[in-house]
């Protein structure tokens, strides 16, 4: 390697680690047009984004920001939708979602269809003034008198955006990391619960997949208030495939003081007292 | 094998960028809440930064890293830019903070193999280069900050910063070993 082609990578590894002045920025361009093949060395920007996530502590991010980054994602692809056709927007986005007012959105540059989507807009508009001027400002013949107001449905949220849903408006989420019993398959995640609401969530990864004809997993709580060989039925679930899962917790009875969460394996239909033969994941507070 | 998500997003699958979101929307607000000072900047970066995803979405090379690191880099890049912009100071409670030793949350690390490997590859560096890289990757520090808190030359603060890097790239498997070696000498 010769001086130039060890200055353009120190400046690249420079520029990937802190930043470049402008001097050094022209220096690079001009290294670059001298080595034709310099992006072979342009991975150290992907090394730092490595590096930067070590201990990284995970967060969930806020469902009411999800729902902003969906809605300029609606307006960033297709904003004629987004302005003429609300319907259409639920199979983009599962989830309600509302105006963004971040200046982001707004300075961001509009290219020649997205003005077009608004022009469309603008004559939908028109075309509604005259629909409503002829059907509901001139005289009409007879006045509709049991009209029914027809709601938009819900879009129905998955297991995993009513969890976050839930952690994003919960201010007392009590939260537990799941663990497996030693010697048996590594199982990981966590359990979310709210005291006040009375309803929580537990993510599962690696849960093994059940055969529901043979057996089924049923999840206990553990209460301080309660004896410990009675812990509380949370319902029971099944694993279809691999990967992460959510499961709801269901608890028929009022839980005040949790300590434990615990996963066993049950007949179909599950038990009523557990002999807890097969734990399969806790999760202590 | 199923396609990437950006791949997917880049050939106008809508349903995908819901995926995106879903998949990487902690880490990415993770890493906005680590580097920038309050979840109200955090939360326009990260608008920021999935805009930023979908105009580069195409750009995603499966050969070259992992989806969850080439939007890490996307990430990191916007909210460089958001500090020095306006020559914020990243969110770090206390000098001490920054003068400890690296935490080992292995819980934490289970974002993608890279993130893994470079857990791994920051262990085996020297502690001044892992310090400095430490400083300016992982919390945002600018050269000069990191040669004022060290007390260290700003040619030494970048030469460690350069060594570390290239190490942890020829670790990765990332880069052009020959190349590296030779600066690194």
């Amino acid at each position: 390697m010769n001086e130039k082609e060890e200055r353009m990578l120190e400046l690249l590894s420079d520029q990937a680690i802190f930043d470049l002045n402008k001097e050094e920025l022209m220096e690079l361009e001009q290294l670059k047009n001298q080595f034709p093949d310099w992006k072979s060395y342009a991975t150290f920007e992907l090394t730092a984004a490595a590096i930067g996530m070590t201990d990284l502590k995970m967060i969930q991010m806020p469902e009411k920001l999800r729902a902003k980054i969906l809605d300029n994602a609606n307006n960033y692809f297709s904003p004629e939708v987004v302005i003429s056709e609300p319907e259409t927007k639920k199979s983009f986005s599962s989830l309600p979602t509302e105006t963004v007012g971040s200046s982001f959105a707004e300075t961001e540059k509009r290219p020649f269809w997205q003005w077009f989507g608004w022009g469309v807009a603008f004559a939908a508009c028109a075309l509604l003034a005259i629909n409503l001027w002829t059907t509901r400002v001139q005289p009409q013949p007879e006045i509709a008198k049991d009209t029914k107001i027809i709601q938009t449905p819900t879009p129905e949220l998955n297991a995993f955006q009513k969890r976050d849903q839930f952690i994003a408006t919960t201010s007392d989420i009590i939260r537990t990391k799941l663990e497996s019993p030693k010697g048996t398959k590594e199982i990981s995640g966590d359990v979310v619960w709210s005291n006040s609401q009375q309803k929580g969530y537990v993510t599962f990864r690696g849960m093994p997949v059940n055969n529901p004809a043979s057996e089924t997993y049923q999840l206990w709580v553990f209460d301080e208030m309660q004896n410990d060989k009675y812990p509380i039925n949370g319902g029971v679930f099944d694993v279809s495939e691999n990967g992460e899962i959510v499961v709801p917790i269901d608890t028929e009875l009022k839980i005040q003081k949790p300590k434990m969460f615990a996963v066993t394996e049950e007949k179909p239909g599950g038990v009523v007292v557990s002999d807890r033969e097969k734990l399969v994941a806790i999760a202590k507070i | 094998m199923a396609q990437p998500i950006l791949k997917r997003i880049a050939s106008g699958e809508k349903r995908a960028v819901q995926e995106c979101i879903t998949a990487y929307g902690g880490l990415v607000w993770s890493l906005a809440l680590r580097m920038l000072p309050n979840s109200e900047e955090a939360e326009d970066a990260v608008q920021e930064i999935f805009i930023e995803v979908w105009k580069n979405a195409e750009r995603f090379d499966e050969e070259q890293a992992s989806e969850t690191t080439f939007i890490a880099m996307i990430a990191r890049r916007r909210l460089i830019d958001r500090l020095r912009k306006e020559n914020r100071k990243p969110n770090i409670d206390s000098l001490e903070d920054i003068l400890a030793e690296p935490e080992n949350n292995e819980q934490d690390v289970q974002l993608c193999i890279e993130a893994k490997e470079a857990a791994q590859a920051m262990k085996n560096l020297r502690p001044e280069q892992r310090q400095v890289l430490h400083l300016s990757i992982v919390l945002g520090y600018s050269h000069q900050e990191i040669s004022d808190a060290l007390d260290m030359p700003l040619g030494t603060v970048k030469t460690h910063a350069r060594r570390g890097l290239i190490q942890v790239r020829e670790d990765l498997g990332l880069g052009d070993q020959e190349n590296g070696k030779e600066v690194t000498a």
